[in-house]
């Protein structure tokens, strides 16, 4: 008899507000079979439900239990709530490990994330990597309590951000707008895309909102007019935490974010109010969503002109959704280690796809995410005209490298690169390091033929004092005192084929008199954190997710030259 | 016929621990003199000694303005300007008589009035909403005051985490038996925004009294943000203060849930750490309520002939820029600035509320050695009590303190003692 390899645990699909039929939506998702026990704990993930507010401790909650709970026990059992986080996170896990195709590491030693439902009596949810922990907080408005624990895009969200910082983790660090934007924004992308994965609940969504008030002829079919994009926009599958906002608009969905509704501006990334980070990650959200959309009801106007299966429409969503969400995450296999801006993600993505998925003919994905993302301002930093890193024409010296230890050894590959440190332009002064070394192996989804490459990054680093800022092209910001410690960095992702032959190096290097690119991109990212304040006494980025979702376009940017 | 002008200007500094309390006397030909009361709070007293209380502060205000206050200035809502005006030192003051009250656009009693009128759009409409919004900030501060005896016997939470709490829990509530006083006191009362005119010719006679800030929603972007229409900006802190103050914040959250009677073994590790995370996060929210109040400070400055006198609350840096970057005769009001004679040093000292290089680098008085030509500042504080030197957010901020005395006259409250007495008397000749 066969195994199944995946158990199935009921969660709630998007939150309690989002109801049909006078009931709270919920979905099965689908998570790996292991030894799970009572938390749930698993090897992965550890639920620990205490209560910092209440001081209490609640009893383990068994791990499996598919049976469709009332509303009631939704809101008011929390052994529900400690099941529904394990499930999602471990779904999204797994869904990072599908499009990676390799195990994902958290962004600590350990193996299992702990996740707490609920926290505290705060309403906020964040990812502590001090911790280790998602935590997820509750609060009260008027008679009822809002459990952050049951919203599934903030579930999504948060364990993105844990999934980010294991496989980048110095997307967490200071370094621009971008980057500060970036780990906001591809969690938002992930939560937003993870919905569609659930496929009865985009049906039954379509119905409830595409369908209200239109014409239905017949069971399962709703009409095209309904699911064109203004409604579709409008509908809860567009928007993030419904259920975090007080007062809604009586017509709609309210919603933390709904980046969706952000009109297409190629100068919307210089504008003031986007150098927030939540801000400016919407812009890139808003990107993705729009590609989505505009792809989505291509293939629901091929569908028919008068009424539409939901059925197909919903699956029509899923598989583009699925691809878009598959190219987003095995993009970051793609991107450089340091230094992110919202070009290299781009162009990252879109080299992933085309490396497993050459074939784009049935959805044009990349045509359309390429061509949404001017429309908001973000150009491929390739500079290429499919927007995909160009191909490394670099041949490796490899002379005494082993190359069955390349693939999964520091110590190996950083020998290989400091063979071909000429080559990779990489100066042998400046600190360095392999901070990662995987293999993978990705599926052809034509042909179902193994893609494997191995992924590195390697690291460098210079600390210098801002009087010697000169000596690698750059000046201090107006203000900053010469004693100022100051940390350049460098990196390059090299991406290696199943014979150990580069394919891709793709690098935000230190910068250097001779190198012009370099020298302005490290200038701006030294003028970003003195702006920012990274270089205040005391300013620590451990503490920057919670603060992030805190601090919601509530603070300015504040210019350092001006403070004391 | 020529209005009569002031002779010279008496300036009353009082030590009331961590506020401001600051009172004006301009002096007239004959004896006469027209006084102005700039804020009356504390948070926490003067540190040794026998500090006075507010009521001995407010009989000494009314000893030295001669038993009658011509004007009274609120520049914020922060329980450490507008503390006194609460009780019987209240009483005191509004016995004075002042004839007008000044306080921000954003204290006007009508403005809070319609919360919800998300259908208008009008700029009055946008100012209903960020007042109503102010109001539930308030509740947030009280909703975190009430929080802190439990968090004060949760280990793992530092009495520093906790001291910050209060002390931050208490300067953003409400204080509305301080507001409902300052509304009853005065016959006539100005909420005043940038460029606002006060009308105080005649009450104060050769003072001009200009209006710096705060701005309107509509003329600065960075105070719009903070008062976005969209409610999701505020949802953290709105949500906290949705729980009713007075209420227990400990409740059982699921009646008959099933409950380990101890910390397991593999949660013991992390406990202790959600506990002070927790305490963390509502230290996170009352520091954001008290940004945003303190944007909402009034930014005064008298002009006597060409004495310039520059009162600006606790504003910050996004209160300042429009003044002084935004505003279309910005470039006029930064070259009247350069020549200020007097500064009463914004929020105490902190770091973001003396714009360094928009501001203090372009007060040509400062570095003069000259007494009679040299900046004399005001700064009214209390060491050890907000931020933390290792953060560098102390207040008042040492690098900004050390400024001071290097290149004005600096009058710090801390100096006023017991023995030399709670205030400080500066003369400024005109």
């Amino acid at each position: 008899m066969a195994v199944s390899s995946s158990a199935q645990i009921r969660v709630v699909a998007q939150d309690p507000s989002v109801r049909v039929d006078g009931r709270i939506l919920t979905a099965l998702v689908s998570v790996p079979v292991e030894d799970a026990r009572e938390g749930p704990t698993g090897h992965r993930v550890q639920v620990i439900d205490y209560d910092a507010t209440t001081r209490t401790m609640y009893a383990r909650a068994r791990p499996l239990d598919p049976a469709d709970p009332s509303d009631e026990n939704i809101m008011g059992d929390p052994a529900f709530h400690a099941r529904n986080v394990y499930g999602l996170v471990m779904a999204t896990l797994a869904r990072f490990e599908y499009a990676l195709g390799r195990r994902v590491a958290w962004g600590f030693p350990g193996h299992q994330l702990k996740v707490v439902p609920h926290a505290f009596a705060v309403a906020n949810a964040f990812y502590s990597p001090d911790s280790e922990a998602l935590l997820f907080g509750y609060f009260d408005r008027g008679e009822r309590t809002i459990f952050t624990c049951l919203s599934h895009d903030v579930v999504v969200h948060e364990t993105t951000h844990a999934l980010l910082h294991g496989l980048r983790g110095r997307f967490l660090r200071a370094s621009s707008a971008d980057q500060a934007a970036f780990h906001e924004a591809f969690a938002d992308v992930v939560a937003l895309l993870s919905v569609f994965s659930m496929r009865e609940v985009v049906q039954r969504l379509i119905d409830h909102y595409a369908g209200r008030g239109s014409r239905a002829s017949r069971k399962g079919a709703v009409s095209a007019s309904a699911l064109q994009p203004d409604r579709l926009k409008r509908s809860a599958l567009f928007a993030l935490a419904e259920e975090m906002v007080p007062e809604r608009d009586p017509g709609g969905i309210g919603a933390l974010r709904r980046s969706v509704d952000l009109e297409p501006d190629q100068n919307l990334l210089n504008r003031l109010e986007f150098r927030d980070s939540h801000r400016r990650g919407e812009v890139l959200v808003a990107a993705v969503c729009h590609a989505f959309l505009e792809v989505w009801v291509r293939r629901l106007q091929a569908l028919g002109t008068d009424m539409v299966d939901r059925e197909r429409a919903a699956e029509e969503g899923a598989g583009i959704a699925e691809q878009l969400l598959t190219m987003a995450i095995r993009g970051l296999d793609y991107t450089p280690p340091v230094d992110l801006l919202f070009g290299d993600f781009l162009s990252a993505a879109l080299t992933a796809d085309t490396e497993v998925r050459p074939n784009d003919e049935r959805y044009h994905l990349r045509e359309t995410l390429l061509s949404s993302c001017a429309a908001y301002g973000i150009l491929p930093a390739s500079g290429t005209p499919d927007g995909c890193w160009r191909r490394s024409d670099k041949q490796l010296r490899r002379t005494g490298v082993r190359f069955g230890s390349v693939q999964s050894d520091p110590t190996e590959m950083f020998r290989l690169i400091w063979a071909n440190h000429r080559w990779l332009r990489l100066p042998v002064t400046a600190y360095s390091w392999v901070s990662d070394v995987r293999p993978c192996l990705r599926i052809e989804p034509e042909d179902g033929l193994p893609v494997r490459e191995t992924v590195a990054t390697c690291i460098q680093h210079v600390k210098i004092t801002a009087a010697e800022l000169g000596d690698y092209g750059l000046h201090p910001p107006p203000g900053m005192h010469p004693d100022t410690d100051i940390v350049l960095e460098g990196g390059s992702t090299l991406v290696l084929d199943e014979y150990g032959l580069l394919k891709f190096e793709i690098s935000n290097r230190l910068p250097k008199r001779t190198d012009e690119n370099a020298c302005k991109r490290a200038q701006a990212r030294l003028d970003y954190l003195f702006e920012s304040g990274t270089y205040a006494a005391g300013s620590a980025f451990r503490g920057r997710l919670a603060a992030v979702h805190r601090l919601r376009s509530t603070q300015t940017a504040s210019s350092r030259s001006e403070v004391w | 016929m020529t209005r009569p002008a002031p002779i010279r200007v008496r300036i009353f500094v009082y030590n009331v621990g961590f506020g401001d309390c600051i009172l004006l006397c301009f002096d007239y030909d004959q004896g006469r003199s027209r006084t102005v009361l700039v804020d009356f709070g504390s948070t926490q007293k003067a540190q040794s000694g026998a500090p006075p209380s507010m009521n001995d502060v407010a009989r000494e205000i009314g000893e030295q303005c001669g038993g009658k206050l011509d004007v009274v200035i609120a520049t914020h809502r922060h329980a450490d300007h507008i503390s006194g005006f609460a009780g019987s030192s209240g009483a005191v003051i509004s016995g004075l008589q002042p004839e007008v009250v000044v306080q921000p656009w954003t204290e006007e009693p009508g403005l809070a009035v319609d919360a919800t009128d998300s259908a208008a759009s009008s700029p009055r409409a946008g100012n209903r909403k960020f007042t109503a919004r102010l109001d539930r900030l308030h509740a947030a501060a009280a909703q975190v005051l009430h929080q802190i005896p439990r968090l004060a016997a949760t280990p793992g939470v530092t009495a520093s985490l906790t001291n910050e709490l209060r002390f931050l829990g208490e300067t953003n509530i409400k204080n509305a038996e301080a507001v409902k006083a300052l509304q009853a006191m005065g016959d006539r009362h100005e909420y005043a925004s940038f460029g606002s005119d006060l009308g105080l010719a005649d009450v104060l006679p050769g003072v001009g009294v200009e209006v710096l800030g705060p701005p309107t929603l509509a003329q600065s972007p960075e105070i719009a943000a903070m008062a976005a229409s969209d409610a999701d900006e505020f949802w953290h802190l709105a949500a906290t203060a949705d729980a009713v103050p007075g209420q227990p914040s400990v409740r059982d959250l699921f009646p008959g849930a099933r409950t380990a009677r101890r910390v397991p073994q593999e949660a013991r590790w992390l406990v202790p750490r959600i506990d002070k995370m927790q305490a963390e996060e509502l230290l996170s929210l009352v520091r954001i309520l008290d940004d945003v109040m303190n944007n909402t400070s009034l930014i005064l400055l008298f002009t006597i002939g060409e004495t310039l006198l520059l009162f600006p609350g606790d504003a910050q840096l996004e209160n300042w820029s429009y003044a002084l970057q935004r505003a279309p005769n910005s470039a006029d009001i930064c070259a009247r600035l350069s020549q200020t004679r007097v500064y009463k040093v914004g929020h105490h000292g902190s770091l973001n509320s003396t714009p360094r290089t928009m501001l203090w680098g372009g007060f040509a008085r400062a570095g003069q050695v000259d007494p009679a030509e040299r900046l004399i500042t005001l700064l009214s504080t209390r060491a050890g009590k907000h931020g933390s030197e290792s953060r560098g957010t102390e207040v008042p901020r040492g690098r900004l303190v050390e400024e001071l005395e290097a290149r004005s006259e600096l009058v710090n409250t801390q100096d006023c003692r017991a023995a030399s007495g709670w205030w400080r008397e500066v003369v400024v000749p005109l």
